[in-house]
């Protein structure tokens, strides 16, 4: 039972704490986050049919997770000493190296619902039919999402705001 | 006495015969009109279904006949990609997506702003050639094998351009727009 765990932990972890990341933008809550996506996954009485369903099941988690917290009073009244957009895309530990660390920026800027979209299509690489299902959408949802969001990006990039 | 009577003394109805002539003829003209448009239905269908079969055997023939006929063409329409499709087609190859991961790709480039990612990977010993992937923001995923003895150095097609963007990175490169 161990071995599956740490299994699990080590073939999602840096995965999932980029997603929280992107979404926390600071490490200590992305990594909360993730623990606490890890724990609830133990305690899921439901089993889990195969590693898609695991993946996807653990990804929609670890965001419910941030924006549980986003939303907490707790959260709101409180300002991370070491959050900017600037840090947080520097310190979002890729599997590749960022050239342009300005787009990646706009894109952690963007409204909580186009950037997990766009983060998940473009830099973790999932389909629109992926996302989709991740994040309980339809996948015309998720399509006019990438839309939007990518205009927003554009303004950011060139106006400074979304 | 009744005003019927008054007026028509056989007591038959004038308007009765009037209506019946008419209506059978109205009748008689629709039937026509009907048969007319059935035929001419049940020629639009077998000629749909004939045209689905062709749809069938070409998927069968290949992704290549398939690539020559919409696939290539498509790839114009994405905002940022324009390409010279005649041009094209002698170097680019539609194949079928494989479904890469970044972390097996040669060369990344991801482009947010313009609605699109490639992903490309060197293949094939002295017949030096690439495949590149690529993911549009529409959902579409189409994957292209690269010539590269017969893409020019100066080419300005996108697909190409970064066909040789992946055979001249020396190691693995990823390229954010």
């Amino acid at each position: 039972m161990e071995q599956k765990w740490s299994y699990l932990v080590e073939e999602y972890r840096t995965m999932l704490y980029r997603i929280a990341f992107s979404n926390m933008k600071n490490p200590a809550d992305a990594e909360d986050a993730v623990q606490e996506a890890f724990l609830r996954y133990m305690k899921e009485e439901k089993p889990i049919q195969n590693k898609e369903h695991e993946k996807a099941w653990l990804i929609r988690t670890t965001i419910h997770i941030c924006l549980d917290i986003l939303k907490s009073g707790w959260y709101q009244r409180t300002v991370p000493w070491n959050e900017s957009f600037e840090n947080a895309a520097k310190n979002i530990y890729l599997p590749y190296q960022v050239r342009d660390d300005e787009t990646l920026e706009a894109v952690l800027r963007l409204p909580v619902h186009y950037r997990n979209a766009i983060y998940l299509f473009y830099y973790e690489d999932y389909s629109i039919h992926e996302i989709a299902g991740i994040l309980n959408e339809k996948e015309g949802t998720i399509k006019t999402r990438l839309r939007r969001g990518r205009e927003e990006v554009k303004k950011i990039l060139t106006e400074g705001r979304p | 006495m009744g005003i019927q009577e008054v007026q028509n003394q056989s007591g038959r109805q004038t308007y009765q015969k009037k209506k019946k002539t008419g209506s059978a003829e109205g009748f008689q003209e629709s039937l026509l009109q009907n048969l007319k448009y059935r035929d001419q239905e049940k020629q639009a269908v077998t000629a749909a279904e004939a045209e689905a079969k062709q749809g069938v055997t070409d998927s069968q023939i290949g992704v290549k006949a398939k690539a020559e006929k919409v696939g290539i063409g498509r790839i114009g329409a994405v905002p940022g990609i324009r390409m010279n499709a005649a041009a094209a087609q002698e170097t680019l190859q539609a194949v079928e997506v494989r479904h890469m991961s970044y972390e097996d790709s040669d060369h990344v480039r991801i482009a947010v702003t313009e609605g699109y990612t490639l992903k490309g990977k060197r293949e094939g010993g002295a017949e030096a050639r690439v495949y590149v992937e690529a993911k549009y923001e529409d959902g579409r995923q189409e994957a292209y094998q690269v010539e590269m003895a017969k893409v020019s150095g100066q080419t300005e097609h996108v697909i190409e351009r970064f066909a040789l963007e992946t055979m001249q990175e020396g190691e693995e490169t990823y390229d954010f727009r």
